[in-house]
């Protein structure tokens, strides 16, 4: 994938952040992809794909509120950028292309009977 | 607020992470411990907020360094790139650094190398830690006159029944000098031992053909070294092939084991069965009167050492009792000893010397402590040039750590090139180390693994100790007094160097006397009056067979028709020859002796040309002639003082209680050297014999090479089918020097480098002073003082460390010095030139090193000095 890097894990956070929209912060992303993907995600994991996404251009932040049940400190809101978006379709792209090119044969189960 | 995550955690993200992240971060964890606490409690919240914390400290997530902090993390690659530029801006000092190290390391990697291989005797054996070899004392009363390191061959099987702890024995009666026939083909071999079974298991010898169960067990069974086989029939696997021992005894070969290896005491080139002694041994009437066997106890523990020993003592009382034996005494040694610690009678070789070898670790020891003391000397001498390095960066926030660091990766440098120079010097003199230590071209001693641990500790050890005293020195420079130009090391700092010269020059004196005292003692030795005359002796071996004493005369006869050839003789040894080949007895008296003297004398025969062939000396009575036999003995004079006698004419025709028989003193043989100038003059005993094993041929003058050539040809036509070995007698007895001789070599190449070293450090020192001195000198000149007055005034200052260095230095050379030729049974004397001169040659050397400093600044302009202030 020449054009957009995108390693599996920051794929799924660049989506997850796709999906929460406006809501897109530290914990928000941490217990959506928590939720969804059945898996554990260290705080710090997170944090350094969102700093290399944020590199990459993929993704943009801004300052939200700060709450009194974070201790007083602000969140960082996360949205996705028009380079973040194409990078999101190119690599849908590519997936498809893929998976249209698979024989049926090959993804038919009865094999495993 | 109560759940509120533990302000240490939050402390600790907030010094590495981040600030641009940090409150974001901060908040995400807050928020997510606190719904943590209420789903699982607080407990597991704390868990897995430490978890979380640890996980953030990762590269992106940590604190950039910025700023002026920049400045001071300038990294490991900066250091490396400025420490270069140095080592290439002093070339000199680079250079001497390197040598010295480079040398200093060579030196001690070489001696350890050799140390190593020495106290390794014995160690290839994993049984050697509980194998002992039984010896005897000869006593006189309670004094022990001589020891004995062959003992009677029914002690082993007497013994094993006798004490507890001991396993198993083995036998090893040796037989020497040899001629063995395969397939109508003769080999002289050096040495064969008759041996029980046990032997292979005792000393570790694995059988690559053969069974290890009977290989030795019947009578004319033979084992071969995987060498003698290759030798005789080109091949290992020959077991069931046949060897003819002597004329009529066949030998049948059943195992081939591995090499015999270097370190071992007892060597040898074949082993028969003891069994095949037997005959032999059975036709003696008292098994009391020989001992000729050595042997060898395998103990059932390492432990029962002291406990054998002890047993051992009351077995010899109660062979005293029973007085089977008297005034002997018999003891034992562990076999990983004998090499260096043994040195009895009828040793197998030549022993080591644990004191030469303990000796030589010392000076190994002294010789890198040398190099790397100058290393720091002249480090910390040309600190002053670093100085204003070090007060920049000081000022621009280097901390003291980082400097270290910095001064310290140097040293790391220099150690590190300086390793490579060592690899590639050490194995280009392991051949010369090989040479001189007398090992085999085959045996491994350097690039060991034993070898690669040393060299690791020095190279580690070397760095270390070379490299924290600069980078401590260096780093402690004060960067405001440093740049307001008023810099001086401390009193300490000239203090040490001043001490590491002293050190140093003793040491270097002290290698230099050793040197020219062994260069004299050799001298002495090589020029002393051997007793006899070696020079044009060649011996022959004499041919295998029993009627050489019907086949000698024709030989003679047609050898001296030849004007070439004065004279040949037969003996069954010559000197030079180890005491082994020789026989030796006690209890020789004469037969109107007031007293029973105990002592040894050394057995020796000889035909009537032997004393004029080797043109020895008879100081009383008259030589053997031909009509002469058994009734007759010639003595030394050394063998006159086991008798209490003085004058060699009240020798003369006295009789003797030999063996049970009367036989008559003809003659007096004045003392010749037998083993060497090294060792005191031994008693012995000549008796008549026209059949033994070397032929000296004295050669008249002429072409040596034709001489060779026909002596060869009369050799065969006369004794043909038997080869013809030979040596020349004065070569032969130069190799007694040999070891005395690379002695010498070592510290010859030992002081040279100490002096080298010693006079660096001392340059080193001496440029220090002359600049820190600049401005001085520059007033004195000014004030008119004479460039010799100047050159005077900085030789002084370094001279008297050569003064206090000799001071140090004398008393404890003289001492050692002393020791050493104490091993010497004829010696120099230690004159006062011996120490004198070279401790003028080394003020001499230590003034020149100085004087191309001293003299350049007492030439120098003086404006030159004072213009900048």
């Amino acid at each position: 994938m020449g054009k957009y890097q995108l390693g599996e894990f920051e794929e799924i956070v660049l989506l997850t952040i796709g999906v929460l929209y406006e809501d897109a912060y530290g914990v928000s992303i941490k217990l959506a992809i928590e939720e969804k993907l059945k898996r554990n995600v260290s705080v710090g994991a997170l944090q350094s794909a969102l700093k290399r996404l944020s590199d990459k251009g993929y993704v943009s932040s801004t300052e939200g509120e700060s709450t009194s049940e974070r201790g007083g400190r602000p969140k960082k809101y996360f949205v996705l950028t028009d380079t973040g978006k194409r990078a999101i379709e190119y690599s849908r792209q590519v997936r498809n292309e893929l998976y249209d090119q698979i024989p049926k044969v090959a993804l038919s189960l009865k094999g495993e009977l | 607020m109560s759940n509120h995550p533990p302000k240490i955690l939050l402390r600790l993200l907030a010094w590495f992470c981040d600030p641009d992240l940090h409150s974001y971060i901060e908040g995400d964890l807050i928020e997510l411990y606190a719904l943590k606490v209420k789903s699982k409690g607080r407990g597991s919240a704390n868990w897995a907020l430490t978890k979380d914390v640890l996980k953030l400290f990762r590269p992106g997530l940590i604190k950039k360094i910025k700023g002026l902090k920049k400045l001071n993390n300038y990294g490991m690659l900066n250091d490396f790139k400025t420490s270069i530029r140095v080592l290439r801006k002093e070339k000199l000092q680079t250079f001497i650094n390197i040598l010295g190290l480079t040398s200093g390391m060579t030196i001690a990697l070489l001696i350890l190398s050799y140390v190593n291989f020495e106290l390794s005797y014995e160690d290839y054996n994993s049984n050697s830690k509980r194998v002992v070899r039984i010896t005897m004392d000869y006593l006189d009363g309670d004094v022990v006159v001589d020891q004995d390191c062959e003992t009677y061959h029914q002690l082993g099987p007497m013994i094993k029944e006798e004490i507890a702890s001991a396993e198993e024995f083995t036998r090893a009666f040796g037989m020497m000098e040899l001629v063995i026939e395969v397939n109508e083909k003769k080999f002289r071999e050096r040495s064969m031992y008759a041996v029980d079974p046990s032997f292979l298991d005792l000393f570790g010898y694995e059988l690559l053909h053969g069974d290890p169960k009977t290989a030795l067990s019947e009578p004319y069974n033979i084992v071969l070294t995987a060498n003698t086989a290759r030798k005789y029939f080109q091949r290992t696997d020959v077991v069931g092939e046949s060897i003819q021992l002597t004329k009529d005894v066949k030998g049948k070969i059943t195992g081939v084991i591995n090499e015999v290896p270097e370190n071992t005491h007892l060597k040898f080139d074949l082993l028969a069965s003891y069994s095949t002694m037997k005959k032999y041994l059975d036709k003696r009437e008292d098994p009391w009167d020989s001992n000729d066997t050595f042997t060898y106890f395998l103990l059932s523990n390492e432990a029962s050492y002291p406990q054998f020993k002890a047993d051992l003592s009351a077995f010899s009382q109660k062979l005293t009792d029973q007085e089977l034996i008297e005034d002997e005494k018999i003891i034992c040694e562990k076999v990983a000893d004998i090499h260096l610690y043994s040195n009895k009678t009828y040793e197998p070789e030549q022993n080591g010397d644990a004191r030469v070898v303990f000796f030589l670790l010392g000076i190994a020891l002294l010789v890198i402590v040398i190099a790397i003391v100058n290393y720091v000397n002249l480090s910390t001498a040309k600190a002053m040039d670093r100085a204003k390095e070090v007060g920049i960066r000081k000022i621009v926030g280097a901390s003291v750590l980082r400097l270290r660091i910095r001064f310290f990766l140097e040293s790391v440098l220099i150690n590190l090139v300086s390793g490579s120079f060592t690899i590639l010097l050490v194995s280009f003199f392991n051949d010369k180390l090989k040479e001189v230590a007398g090992i085999s071209e085959s045996t491994d001693l350097i690039f060991t693994p034993f070898f690669w641990s040393i060299f690791a500790l020095l190279i580690v050890s070397s760095t270390l100790l070379s490299g924290i005293v600069p980078a401590v020195v260096i780093s402690g420079f004060k960067p405001s007094a440093v740049l307001k130009g008023k810099f001086s090391t401390s009193k300490n700092g000239v203090w040490l160097r001043k001490t590491l010269v002293v050190f140093q020059f003793a040491i270097a004196l002290f290698l230099l006397i050793q040197t020219l005292t062994a260069v004299q003692q050799i001298k002495f030795m090589q020029q002393k009056d051997m007793g006899m005359k070696s020079e044009k002796v060649v011996v022959i071996h004499s041919p295998s067979g029993r009627n050489l004493a019907e086949k000698f005369p024709p030989f003679r006869n047609s050898l001296l028709s030849n004007p070439n050839y004065q004279s040949i003789a037969l003996s069954t040894s010559v000197p030079g020859m180890p005491t082994a080949e020789m026989g030796s007895t006690t209890n020789i008296n004469l037969t109107d002796s007031p007293k029973e003297y105990r002592n040894n004398f050394f057995l020796y025969a000889i035909d009537s040309n032997f004393v004029p062939a080797l043109e020895m000396e008879i100081v009383a009575g008259q030589n053997f002639s031909e009509e002469h036999n058994l009734k007759h003995i010639l003595v030394n004079e050394e063998a006159l003082k086991s008798w209490g006698l003085s004058n060699p004419e009240e020798a003369v025709g006295r009789k003797t209680k030999f063996w049970g028989e009367e036989r008559t003193v003809l003659g007096v043989i004045k003392n010749f050297h037998q083993i060497g100038v090294k060792s005191a003059h031994i008693p012995m005993i000549f008796v008549y014999g026209n059949d033994g094993g070397y032929m000296s041929v004295r050669l008249g003058n002429g072409d040596i090479l034709n001489q060779m050539e026909s002596l060869e040809t009369t050799y065969h036509e006369h004794f043909p089918n038997n080869p013809f070995d030979f040596f020349f007698l004065d070569q032969e007895l130069d190799h007694l020097y040999k070891t005395d001789q690379q002695f010498q070599w070592v510290f010859s190449v030992l002081s040279v480098f100490a002096i080298v070293i010693t006079c660096l450090g001392l340059w080193g020192l001496a440029s220090f002073s002359v600049a820190k001195r600049a401005k001085e000198i520059g007033i004195r000149k000014v004030l008119g003082a004479r460039v010799s007055q100047i050159i005077f005034m900085i030789s002084t200052d370094f001279l008297v460390l050569v003064g206090v260095a000799a001071i140090i230095s004398l008393p404890i050379t003289f001492y050692l010095v002393s020791e050493w030729l104490n091993q010497y049974a004829f010696r120099i004397d230690l004159g006062m030139l011996l120490f004198l001169i070279p401790s003028l040659l080394i003020l001499l050397v230590a003034f020149f090193t100085v004087f191309g400093k001293s003299y350049g600044i007492s030439v120098a302009n003086p404006v030159e000095s004072l213009r900048d202030e």
